[in-house]
């Protein structure tokens, strides 16, 4: 683009930032750079994606979700042309079986060996063809301390009838249904109508004390005592504590879940060699460190451990110290089957 | 060149040719079929076909299950719910709009046509902003709460977010003018001199409304009712975002197939039958209409 000053950059970054929609709508052409990006919410530092733009004059089209499945109905349904979606790890076996993803070509990032060993190879991608992770973090609780006496310290905390109308969780099958079988005492492979039975009745049980089902808008209701305690990812809400030190949060001690969000190239994409730049940037080890730093979710890249907050680095919310990682589990890859039952379980105790 | 236009155009619009009249509605048949008629059989289509794995659709093996589905008993309570909290906001838009609409055809005089833009100004905002607005105003720290408490008429404030309430009220302010508009254009046909007459006649205000304002108005309360009560079954926005776990209504049952459980032959099923009794109910509306026309 000839005859851009660097200010315009700077202002079409804020733009970006602000108004994805209205470049979105604008994303027919395509002899721009440009990358259309598809995000949890609050889930990157505020001035990643302008620098990058300030750098390299590739506009970011920067959308969010809350809701994975529905990223997922969207990207299923197809002709929105996203480029670079995060998915997290159980979601990716899904999206390969149903051909919404590309393979990272060979050779096509230079960043990739700042990633921790820990986090290549694994069950979700053994040949790391696929992904890239972005963070990772933990399902746990989080709460108000203005209105909370005694720290949670229990999955059983969320079903205190004290708490009646206090309550959120999260609105998803992945956390709900795993959290329940893991209270129950079943594994997380189960496949039993029993074990299903036990969850979705221990789930519907929680209803009447629930005032909501959210993944979105719980942090807001946390801090503005809407609801006392909340089944939470970590990230979210050590980032609102910041501002809201009332806030904390706690991995029960009958254990929980890490899950490992990642970079995947969507099928199809029309921007592959500008969407290829910013992974390899946002893997960089500054500025995932600087990403890491401003979410508050760890971050797996080894080359960002320098740069990283010695707070965020002593945090043991954020990085489990041993006695708390030996209760979290990786989230098992489920065949498609038993993934349908989890969906299934869910949909009921929504319904119910 | 120009002459035959002229006689062409006197030929379309003299209504007296049946294939002109065929031509004027093409541009209309042609928006009706690929917007509504192919939709809805590719959707009849869909609620035959089966879930596979992973929310794939397998279309070879054409079955009613879906259908069956639809009927069991776990979902009698939402069918319930979803009657109750859309009768109840249908009801409440009558009980406001029916005043309103008075007020605009009898008494607002010059002002009337302003305080119908004003009517349709909601509609200009997108309906996310509105909600979000509701939730700010509702919300526990809120303005509503803020102001009463503020004001000390409550100690704590009170928790209306996330509750029937909530998504009654939500229901209410979106489908409003729905009832107003139809209930305004049947009060403003009525002739002035009929209620002269009334008076003449020696009946007070009250008698005047009860036995000739009111049988006159109410085909405007049918039709109110039906646009009010109709659109509210299939709304989702408003419970997915001021409703809580238990104001789950058939919109986001239908929603939930689409996008969480991915079961969209299933998700088509329930469209199906929800649009199937939508169409008797209007059937009925219109017999009834065209009953109290006759009459």
């Amino acid at each position: 683009m000839p005859g851009m000053t660097r200010r315009d950059f700077l202002k079409i970054a804020v733009l970006a930032g602000t108004a994805p929609s209205l470049l979105a709508a604008c994303a027919g052409s395509d002899d721009k750079h440009e990358v259309n990006f598809f995000n949890w919410s609050t889930y990157i530092a505020k001035d990643t994606l302008p620098r990058f733009s300030l750098e390299t004059g590739i506009v970011v089209n920067y959308s969010v979700f809350s809701d994975e499945e529905e990223m997922f109905a969207k990207l299923r349904s197809g002709a929105l042309g996203y480029d670079l979606i995060v998915a997290t790890d159980y979601m990716i076996p899904r999206l390969k079986a149903l051909n919404l993803i590309d393979p990272y070509p060979a050779g096509a990032l230079k960043n990739t060996g700042n990633i921790d060993a820990k986090f290549r190879n694994t069950p979700y991608d053994p040949d790391n063809a696929y992904t890239v992770p972005y963070l990772w973090g933990t399902t746990g609780i989080g709460f108000n301390k203005k209105h909370i006496s005694k720290r949670p310290a229990s999955w059983w905390d969320l079903w205190d009838p004290k708490y009646k109308g206090k309550i959120s969780m999260l609105d998803n099958a992945r956390d709900c249904v795993g959290i329940a079988l893991l209270m129950k005492g079943y594994p997380q492979t189960a496949e039993s109508d029993a074990a299903f039975k036990a969850v979705e009745d221990l789930l519907i049980s929680q209803k009447p004390l629930l005032k909501q089902y959210s993944s979105a808008t719980y942090v807001d209701s946390l801090i503005n005592g809407e609801v006392y305690l909340a089944m939470a990812w970590s990230g979210d809400v050590i980032q609102a504590a910041r501002e809201n030190p009332e806030l904390d949060y706690v991995i029960p001690k009958e254990g929980s879940y890490i899950w490992v969000d990642n970079m995947c190239l969507v099928k199809g994409s029309r921007h592959r060699a500008d969407t290829l730049r910013l992974v390899d940037y946002l893997i960089e080890g500054k500025v995932a460190a600087e990403i890491a730093n401003f979410v508050r979710y760890g971050s797996p890249n080894a080359a960002a451990k320098p740069y990283l907050d010695k707070i965020l680095l002593d945090d043991p919310r954020v990085f489990p110290p041993p006695e708390v990682l030996k209760r979290l589990q990786f989230y098992a890859i489920l065949p498609p089957d038993l993934a349908q039952t989890w969906i299934d379980t869910w949909s009921d105790v929504k319904a119910a | 060149m120009l002459g035959k236009l002229k006689k062409f155009r006197a030929w379309l619009f003299s209504g007296k040719s049946e294939k002109a009249s065929h031509l004027l509605i093409l541009p209309a048949s042609f928006w009706l079929a690929f917007f509504l008629v192919i939709p809805i059989v590719l959707l009849l289509i869909l609620s035959l076909a089966q879930r596979g794995p992973y929310g794939t659709i397998i279309w070879h093996h054409p079955t009613l299950d879906n259908f069956r589905r639809v009927f069991t008993p776990l979902y009698i309570p939402i069918v319930a719910r979803t009657l109750l909290y859309c009768g109840t906001a249908a009801v409440i838009c009558l009980l406001l709009g029916y005043p309103t609409a008075y007020f605009l055809s009898f008494y607002a005089g010059e002002w009337r046509d302003t305080f119908l833009i004003l009517l349709m100004i909601p509609f200009w905002t997108s309906a996310l902003v509105s909600i979000y607005s509701w939730i700010i105003i509702l919300g526990r720290g809120g303005l509503m709460n803020s102001v009463l408490t503020g004001t000390g008429l409550l100690r704590t404030p009170l928790d209306v977010l996330n509750t029937p309430f909530s998504v009654i009220l939500g229901l209410v302010y979106f489908y409003l003018p729905f009832m107003i508009l139809p209930l305004y254009s049947s009060l403003e046909k009525i002739p002035k001199q009929y209620m002269e007459a009334s008076y003449d006649l020696g009946a007070g205000a009250l008698q005047t409304f009860l036995k000739v304002t009111l049988p006159l108005s109410l085909p405007g309360v049918f039709a109110g009712f039906i646009l009010t009560f109709v659109p509210c079954l299939g709304d989702f926005l408003t419970a997915e975002f001021l409703g809580g776990p238990r104001t789950y209504l058939i919109g986001n049952l239908i929603e939930n197939q689409f996008l969480m459980a991915q079961d969209w032959p299933f998700g088509a099923a329930l469209t199906a039958v929800l649009l199937c009794a939508m169409l008797v109910g209007l059937y009925y509306y219109q017999k009834l209409e065209a009953a109290e026309t006759a009459a």
